[in-house]
């Protein structure tokens, strides 16, 4: 086992490697012009001068500020309007095709009326996030909130407790998974809104930095790469930061359990088809 | 009353209690907004109007007939694509392990980033489109397909070796049918990233399409252009939903009823 996961880390190093060594050698040989396309080289010393100073961390810390106001507007409004719909019958049937509706209209739909609304500023980028936060995870609490258990449900409702300390103590926890694979889309799409408001103009950070990069010309375009890589490297460190909150909260659920037997048995896929068909 | 006449009045009900909210939150809008002076918030009437004569017989059809071109090219690239590769390094497990990390490392770049340097590549025109769309959207179909086959139970695998299928046989008809749940899954994902990046890429870099009649609406402070944009945006996403709905249905019929069957509810 340890030698099979030894010569696993190897061939990927070596693809890095060959990955990395064919676009220097593409560049000098001049089949990538180096005006359209910058050199690995040129990106990499592009990459290092912006790990270095403060110009990539400020744009990261503008880019998590917009990720993560939105993410907390949308995720509020979304649980206490999905609980309240959830609890009762008639609010459900009444909402859900309503939010099925909402659902489905695109994202990037929104743009314009928040551009309309508030032009290029930082409550455009907020709201729209949340905006785009909202549908997909109000629904996973919905869902949740009915899933909760008749037992459960009367144990409560015999023993009265009520209100705030029902949610907290009975809904919150039994509606759980459903928020955590809710909130796992919701991570990655507050960040790629997040990001496209920056392309508009509504907000600065790592968006607004590329499209700075690329209308500065050629001269800039190691930095416009280096800025894209940085992006990637913060949706990865965004979705594996979630993964582990998620363990952590979640250790006891029964589905996480089961993840964690399936996951022992056959890796991460099944947990991903987990979340992806839900 | 008659029992039958009973069902009726249930569904009646039933239907009723779907549509309310639709209807309400319509006239809502409606009569909220009809005499409204603000120029941020038209009134519903003229928006809808304005989708009528711009986007359904006027110049704006061009527009979206553009858009709809890019999304489809580029969509379909990219599902063939990602079912195709994603086939292919479920056979070759060694390039699979190798190149998995960087896999994921493009499947969650917020794709968006990419229409800068995509327009320094490319140009403007529709290749720049259509690859941008294709290269966005084939990664949720790609990682999907290749976990789905992976997940593919080895007892079928075995059988269908014992029966005589060939290698080439048992994909076809094991291994692609037992993980097409998870590649819909995956297709479906592609397609919310495609429509992002048609209008992302058309609104940053374009003479045509509906982003470059967002932004001209935009600059122009065409604020009834702007809100008739987002219903045609609704539209096509909503339309795009029911059409996958409607295919998933059919092509994974037999999925589903093997699931009751099972036991399972879906």
């Amino acid at each position: 086992m340890l030698q099979r996961s030894a010569l696993t880390y190897g061939l990927r190093l070596a693809v890095l490697a060959a990955a990395l060594g064919l676009w220097q050698g593409l560049s000098a040989a001049g089949v990538i012009r180096s005006d359209e396309f910058p050199s690995m080289s040129q990106t990499a010393t592009a990459l290092w001068d912006l790990l270095t100073q403060s110009a990539l961390w400020s744009a990261v810390g503008e880019t998590l500020e917009g990720w993560a106001f939105g993410l907390v507007i949308g995720v509020a409004a979304a649980l206490l309007i999905g609980t309240l719909i959830g609890l009762n019958g008639f609010a459900y049937r009444s909402a859900i095709g309503v939010i099925e509706f909402f659902k489905a209209i695109p994202v990037i739909a929104i743009l314009p009326i928040g551009l309309v609304l508030w032009g290029a500023t930082l409550t455009t980028k907020y709201a729209l996030v949340a905006f785009a936060v909202f549908w997909p995870l109000v629904i996973q609490v919905c869902y949740g909130v009915r899933s909760l258990d008749p037992v459960v449900r009367d144990t409560t409702t015999v023993l009265q407790v009520k209100g705030l300390r029902k949610f907290l103590m009975v809904i919150l926890p039994s509606a759980a998974p459903f928020i955590a694979t809710g909130l796992r889309v919701a991570v990655a799409v507050a960040l790629v809104v997040d990001i496209v408001c920056e392309l508009f103009g509504a907000g600065s950070g790592i968006g607004e930095r590329i499209l700075l990069a690329e209308n500065a010309g050629p001269t800039q375009y190691p930095q416009m790469y280096a800025y894209i890589v940085a992006a990637g490297l913060l949706g990865i460190f965004l979705a594996g930061a979630f993964t582990v909150a998620e363990r952590f909260v979640l250790h006891w659920h029964e589905s996480q359990l089961a993840a964690k037997a399936v996951s022992e048995n056959q890796g991460y896929s099944e947990r991903r088809r987990l979340a992806s068909v839900a | 009353m008659s029992p039958n006449k009973l069902t009726w009045l249930r569904l009646l009900g039933r239907g009723a209690t779907r549509v309310w909210l639709f209807v309400v939150l319509f006239l809502a809008w409606w009569f909220w907004s009809e005499g409204s002076k603000s120029l941020y918030f038209p009134p519903l009437s003229q928006i809808l109007k304005s989708v009528w004569d711009q986007w359904v017989t006027g110049s704006a059809r061009a527009q979206l007939a553009t858009s709809l071109e890019h999304l489809l090219v580029g969509y379909v690239i990219a599902a063939l694509a990602g079912i195709g590769i994603g086939a292919l390094l479920w056979s070759l497990r060694y390039v699979r392990d190798a190149t998995s990390p960087y896999l994921y490392f493009l499947y969650v770049l917020p794709a968006p980033v990419l229409v800068p340097a995509a327009m320094t590549l490319f140009g403007i025109g529709f290749t720049m489109k259509v690859v941008l769309i294709a290269f966005a959207a084939v990664w949720p179909t790609l990682l999907n397909t290749l976990d789905g086959m992976s997940g593919v139970d080895q007892v079928k695998l075995d059988t269908s070796r014992v029966l005589g299928v060939s290698a080439l046989g048992s994909v076809f008809r094991v291994v692609l049918p037992a993980a097409s749940p998870q590649i819909v899954a995956g297709l479906r994902n592609s397609l919310q990233v495609a429509i992002i990046l048609m209008v992302v890429s058309e609104w940053q870099a374009s003479s045509d399409g509906i982003g470059f009649y967002i932004s001209n609406a935009q600059q122009s402070f065409d604020y009834v252009g702007m809100w008739s944009s987002f219903i045609v945006l609704a539209i096509i996403g909503i339309i795009a939903n029911l059409l996958f709905v409607a295919a998933e249905n059919r092509a994974l019929h037999w999925h589903y009823g093997a699931r009751v069957v099972e036991g399972r509810t879906r």
